[in-house]
């Protein structure tokens, strides 16, 4: 009897603890892939995002109260994140959301956040039909594809001294819209476009497709991949000897990618929305901030988890209250200076005016070769 | 040579590197469904094993490279025979459907064992050879490649005399066709089991080792591998040596050709399609049983 009042006694305190705990902080969930295909970028993402709440909570939390994250593994399933944001608003909750990297698993979760008003932010998902959808519980704040082509396609050419570009791009959302933008504004520019291949998400190994691009004759190869795959990509298209400046779009300057691909990394240029070698003091601070604790320098992921979540706790603090509809409000009105400049949301939710970079990997540091500024659509 | 032959040499070259491996991976796949009756969807995770030990040998134990390769196998072997005698062998007359659901279970567990123990992060092997390709009249390749073809065909010459020309391997094919009148002839059949899942686990282990030096080895390559050992193993005849080597090389070549020739993105869908037609026309695979 007493050993079933204490079992009791737990079961009902534990029960309880989501309700009690949730008078107290304010609860943002995150839904990042942890497991799978991309985990290691995934949790590149989430260890940032504690990183930066428990800096927060040092400073007093938001409204006077502590940031209480809840993580949850999409694993880049579409399914999964769905079970898992479910899990975070129902069982858990939460006043916002974060995630959920992939294109797919983000559209997916956008509807629960739709269903149970509850704003989401994603800062990494560049699928451009997203925003396109006037969910108006979904932010984006991070660049998509077409809006990274138009920035950039029209540099490139001149940039990496090249006349004829071949693709060779993921065949998801992401690959696809870039073989879609891109040709556009590098044939404005004068480049041509003379391959484009694809490969798939679980693919391992790429030689088939590097033999054709190589077939094409290119000057410069355009990718579009996460880290696992930019750094067999890079090794394999060197070992199949070619030798042309490659131009990725993804992981292609983060420090992992440099030290796992070694010296395939030399030469390549990265068109990313974050690099760690950006000169300004918010992202110094960050930078040493990143490497005191995770022993590595930020990659764009930790970029966009830095944006992701100082955007949505900066509207939690303007909207004076944790509640989901005033903080979804407060959204709308984002004017946040971070680490990659200015960031405001157009009608559609679609975050502009922030500054995107093309880096250039040279004995291991990808340096700064090129900016430009994400123009409102 | 015309440009239009290098590259078909190319692409050759590419589908006879990646089908030697595919090969090599599903004849342990197809041994142990042979001998034991079990579908491993678990033998990708020895792929990856192998890969992940032979990296931490070379790099963090700073052990020589071609000392770490069969060592990485040796520890993979000792894991197989740990499992196969706490788990397979208990399950030695449970229906397949179990032993199924069992191998799916121990997939899942090992990779997650293998994030919790090394995290998400893919991994290199470092390899002493040159990263400078090797060129023959336009066609290319590295030392690593050639290294590696030469492992996976030695490896799958060594499979084939174990299983035809020696005492075990004779043993393993009686165990093959009949069970229990190959008990009934003096075969042990639990050791036979041990070493068939041992030899399995070796191959898919050794692929692994070898091939993390230029694919990239993380704890979800597992399944992947699996798939792909799979649909060798149903395009050459479930249990055939012969099928498997066959069967590799044709898929990895299918892939290599197809994929060089249609668009790209229509890579992994050849092999299935191979295997559509396969189990349509042919459901008993390629070749027969051995």
């Amino acid at each position: 009897m007493q050993t079933l009042r204490l079992v009791l006694a737990v079961a009902v305190s534990l029960a309880l603890a989501p309700y009690a705990a949730a008078q107290e902080s304010v609860r943002i969930g995150v839904v990042q892939p942890t497991t799978g295909p991309v985990a290691y970028d995934g949790n590149i993402y989430v260890n940032t995002v504690k990183m930066l709440v428990d800096d927060m909570n040092a400073k007093g939390g938001v409204l006077g109260r502590k940031i209480e994250l809840v993580v949850e593994d999409g694993a880049c399933n579409p399914a999964q994140s769905v079970n898992a944001a479910e899990k975070l608003v129902v069982r858990d909750k939460v006043v916002a959301l974060l995630g959920a990297f992939c294109s797919t698993s983000t559209a997916a979760v956008m509807e629960v956040a739709k269903k149970h008003k509850v704003p989401l932010i994603t800062g990494i998902s560049t699928a451009a039909q997203l925003t396109e959808q006037g969910n108006p519980y979904f932010f984006r704040a991070v660049a998509t594809t077409p809006m990274l082509g138009n920035a950039f396609g029209g540099v490139l050419p001149k940039a990496v001294k090249a006349k004829r570009f071949a693709f060779l791009v993921l065949n998801d959302d992401w690959g696809r819209s870039m073989a879609a933008s891109y040709p556009k504004t590098i044939e404005n520019a004068g480049g041509q476009v003379v391959a484009t291949e694809f490969f798939q998400q679980s693919d391992l190994q790429f030689l088939s497709q590097i033999t054709k691009v190589k077939a094409a004759n290119p000057d410069a190869i355009v990718l579009a991949a996460n880290t696992q795959q930019a750094v067999a990509l890079s090794k394999q298209i060197r070992e199949l000897g070619i030798s042309v400046p490659l131009i990725g779009e993804g992981a292609w300057t983060s420090d992992s990618y440099i030290k796992l691909a070694g010296p395939a990394s030399e030469d390549v240029y990265g068109l990313v929305e974050y690099v760690y070698t950006i000169k300004s003091p918010i992202n110094e601070a960050f930078v040493k901030a990143f490497q005191a604790k995770l022993k590595e320098n930020p990659s764009k992921f930790a970029g966009a988890a830095h944006n992701a979540i100082s955007i949505m706790v900066d509207a939690i603090r303007r909207a004076g209250a944790a509640d989901p509809e005033k903080i979804r409000d407060a959204l709308e009105k984002t004017d946040y200076n971070g680490i990659v400049g200015n960031i405001r949301f157009d009608a559609k939710h679609q975050a502009y005016g922030q500054t995107v970079y093309l880096a250039h990997v040279k004995n291991g540091v990808p340096e700064v070769v090129e900016t430009a500024q994400i123009a409102k659509p | 040579m015309s440009p239009s032959i290098t590259i078909l040499a190319q692409h050759l070259l590419n589908g006879v590197l990646i089908g030697c491996a595919y090969a090599l991976i599903a004849m342990g796949l197809t041994m142990i469904f042979g001998v034991m009756n079990i579908a491993n969807f678990a033998h990708g995770e020895f792929y990856m094993l192998g890969g992940f030990v032979a990296f931490y040998l070379v790099s963090l134990i700073g052990l020589n490279y071609f000392a770490a390769l069969p060592l990485a196998v040796v520890v993979v072997v000792a894991l197989a025979l740990v499992l196969q005698h706490a788990i397979f062998r208990r399950l030695r007359e449970a229906p397949m459907m179990t032993t199924t659901l069992v191998t799916i279970g121990l997939s899942i567990f090992l990779e997650n064992f293998a994030l919790l123990l090394w995290g998400p992060q893919p991994q290199s092997i470092p390899t002493p050879f040159a990263t400078k390709p090797l060129s023959f009249l336009g066609v290319y390749t590295t030392p690593l490649y050639v290294f590696c073809m030469g492992v996976t065909v030695a490896l799958i010459i060594v499979g084939h005399v174990l299983i035809r020309r020696t005492r075990m391997g004779k043993a393993m094919r009686a165990t093959f066709q009949n069970k229990e009148a190959a008990a009934l002839v003096g075969i042990r059949i639990d050791r036979i089991y041990a070493y068939a899942f041992a030899f399995g686990a070796a191959l898919a282990a050794a692929a692994g080792a070898v091939l993390g030096g230029f694919i990239p080895v993380e704890p979800a390559t597992g399944g992947i591998v699996t798939l792909k050992a799979f649909i060798v193993v149903i395009l050459g005849g479930m249990g055939s040596f012969v099928g498997a080597i066959v069967g590799g090389l044709v898929l990895g070549l299918a892939e290599a050709l197809g994929a060089g020739y249609m668009p790209s993105g229509w890579k992994d869908a050849i092999g299935f399609f191979a295997v559509i037609l396969v189990l349509l026309f042919r459901p008993e695979g390629l070749f027969k049983r051995a």
